[in-house]
């Protein structure tokens, strides 16, 4: 356990040190939640006519875990497991004793600190116009954590499986990525939706990330209020680790080789 | 350090290893040479326990190859493979990581290793700007980061300046001097004389030649080599061969075997009525027998002579 512990640390603590040594990645890191955060609350602001409290309440949940989330830690991970690839830095963690899962679990820790600096932000931001934080923490990071999980695992699925070299990551987010974000609601309130749109939002992970922490974050419900997103988003997190995992280790058994 | 017994590998119908034999002793510097797709990175594949092999057994230091034993070893594959926006002491202490070492043993490890390969004064500069030079020696200090007890080198000095492949070439013998075991491919043949006690042929998978380089030069029964320059090819061919001289062809050169230590004007007077356009001596090195044993269009119809096993027409025996 100690084992998997210590490389854990060790990879995360890599990806990391990497990402401050390129400090520009870092600062749009850091302005792309602010951004969308201020553009989402002054339109919900402006449209719906809430108070600048209730509209940044609103807007926080989907600038978080609809958005900053999404780029930092699916094109995150896409990115780091595309550019280990492509240098072929890969290969020389497997001539080391390094364990799959250990890779797999530093990969997750490194953009959970991501996500969770960009949490802090987007939160904090809220929290300076006036907006409350009305539910349970606890469960409101467990939604954040979950989403987090589910990302780092599609992030494997594609970095593995479809991208190559790092040119593609960029369509593949944008194919994927930006489509379902907006049918999940990150950038426009589901309520705008017409019936058959929010019918087929219900199949994608991101409106029921989005759905599960507004509903707590904004509105102070409980788990019993939120149970369908929040076991959706379960049972998906869940599915994207095993699928991930399984990713890797198919491209393990192509590419273990010098 | 290293035993391979009878090793076989095939990618699909395709053996790419067949029957491999080969030991190397605790702190020798051993050479596996061999043309491209010889076999020699599917050899390290194996011995790195990164393929499976179909059958065929290796064992590093008493251990069957398994997860374990890649502690034992340290590679410094063809390409660096850095992680170029981390400092040099970063990539080591990293490395240093993933392979179990305290924080203490990092420490002394990072700095002994940084001081080995001279990169002390860079110890804080990202991979991506040093020289390439500087880049192959980082490679190989992540190689040793943990001190390994065997160490592979895949061509560790392509494509450096000769000053780069000096420092390389000091840094592997300084390996040999702490009993450190070094298995080197290497497309250099000079490389190979200079750095390895024994070195192996390889080709199509088998192991053709093996042995000091001295007992490969004694393969070639020839006191020196000729080359001959001539617009008349076949009329000196006959008369080389008049002399005793064996008449070989390596790529466009053509090449005669002297058999007996001669001045140059008793080997011009051989040629005496044959224009030249030059002529030049050379001692039997490693690159005669390299090319003696891997390529079959050497001699010019004319079989080998008994003294060189001759690899394409009989099993060899080494």
């Amino acid at each position: 356990m100690g084992k998997y512990w210590y490389e854990t640390i060790a990879v995360a603590q890599r990806i990391l040190t990497e990402l401050l040594r390129r400090r520009r990645s870092l600062i749009f890191w850091i302005i792309f939640p602010i951004s969308v955060l201020l553009l989402n609350g002054l339109i919900l602001q402006e449209r719906a006519n809430l108070t600048t409290a209730d509209a940044f309440a609103n807007a926080a949940p989907p600038s978080l875990v609809g958005a900053a989330l999404f780029f930092s830690c699916l094109g995150g991970s896409v990115a780091t497991v595309v550019s280990e690839r492509e240098h072929q830095t890969l290969k020389r963690l497997f001539i080391s004793p390094l364990n799959g899962v250990s890779y797999f679990l530093g990969i997750f820790v490194a953009h959970t600190c991501i996500g969770i600096g960009q949490t802090l932000i987007v939160y904090a931001i809220a929290a300076w116009v006036g907006a409350p934080l009305n539910g349970s923490i606890l469960l409101g990071i467990l939604i954040i954590l979950l989403s987090i999980v589910a990302y780092v695992g599609v992030g494997f699925i594609l970095g593995t499986q479809f991208a190559r070299r790092t040119e593609d990551v960029n369509a593949l987010v944008a194919t994927f990525g930006v489509p379902l974000l907006m049918l999940g609601g990150a950038f426009l309130p589901t309520q705008l939706f017409p019936e058959l749109l929010l019918r087929i939002a219900e199949y994608n992970p991101i409106y029921h990330m989005i759905e599960a922490l507004t509903g707590v974050s904004a509105n102070g419900e409980e788990l019993a209020a939120i149970a369908p997103h929040f076991w959706f988003l379960t049972g998906f997190a869940a599915l994207m680790v095993f699928a991930g995992w399984l990713s890797y280790r198919h491209m393990v058994r192509l590419e273990r080789r010098l | 350090m290293l035993r391979i017994e009878n090793l076989n590998k095939s990618y699909r119908d395709r053996p790419v290893l067949q029957d491999l034999n080969l030991s190397i002793a605790t702190g020798e510097i051993y050479g596996l040479l061999g043309p491209n797709g010889a076999g020699k990175t599917t050899t390290i594949n194996l011995i790195c326990n990164l393929l499976k092999p179909d059958s065929g057994r290796i064992e590093i230091g008493n251990q069957p190859v398994s997860e374990a034993t890649k502690k034992l070893i340290g590679v410094a594959p063809q390409e660096n493979l850095l992680y170029r926006s981390l400092t040099c002491r970063e990539n080591l202490d990293f490395f240093a990581r993933i392979y179990g070492l305290s924080r203490l043993e990092r420490q002394k490890q990072v700095q002994a290793c940084l001081a080995a390969v001279n990169l002390v004064e860079r110890a804080n500069s990202p991979a991506e700007t040093l020289s390439g030079g500087m880049r192959r020696r980082l490679s190989m200090a992540i190689a040793l980061v943990h001190q390994p007890k065997l160490v592979i080198l895949d061509e560790p000095t392509t494509g450096l300046d000769i000053e780069a492949r000096y420092e390389i070439w000091d840094l592997i013998r300084q390996l040999q001097e702490q009993g450190v075991t070094v298995l080197l491919t290497t497309h250099l043949l000079d490389e190979a004389e200079r750095l390895c006690q024994r070195i192996g042929i390889l080709k199509g998978g088998q192991l053709l030649v093996e042995g000091a380089l001295e007992e490969l030069r004694q393969r070639i029964p020839a006191k020196e080599i000729v080359v001959v320059n001539t617009p008349e090819e076949q009329r000196a061919i006959e008369r080389g061969q008049q002399f005793g001289f064996t008449p070989r062809r390596y790529g466009s050169d053509l090449i005669f075997w002297i058999p007996e230590q001669l001045s140059l004007k008793e080997i011009f007077d051989c040629f005496v009525d044959i224009p030249l356009d030059s002529l030049s001596r050379q001692p039997v090195s490693l690159e005669h027998v390299y090319i003696e044993v891997t390529q079959s269009q050497n001699n010019i119809g004319f079989p080998l002579p008994a003294v060189i096993p001759d690899p394409w027409t009989e099993e060899s025996s080494y």
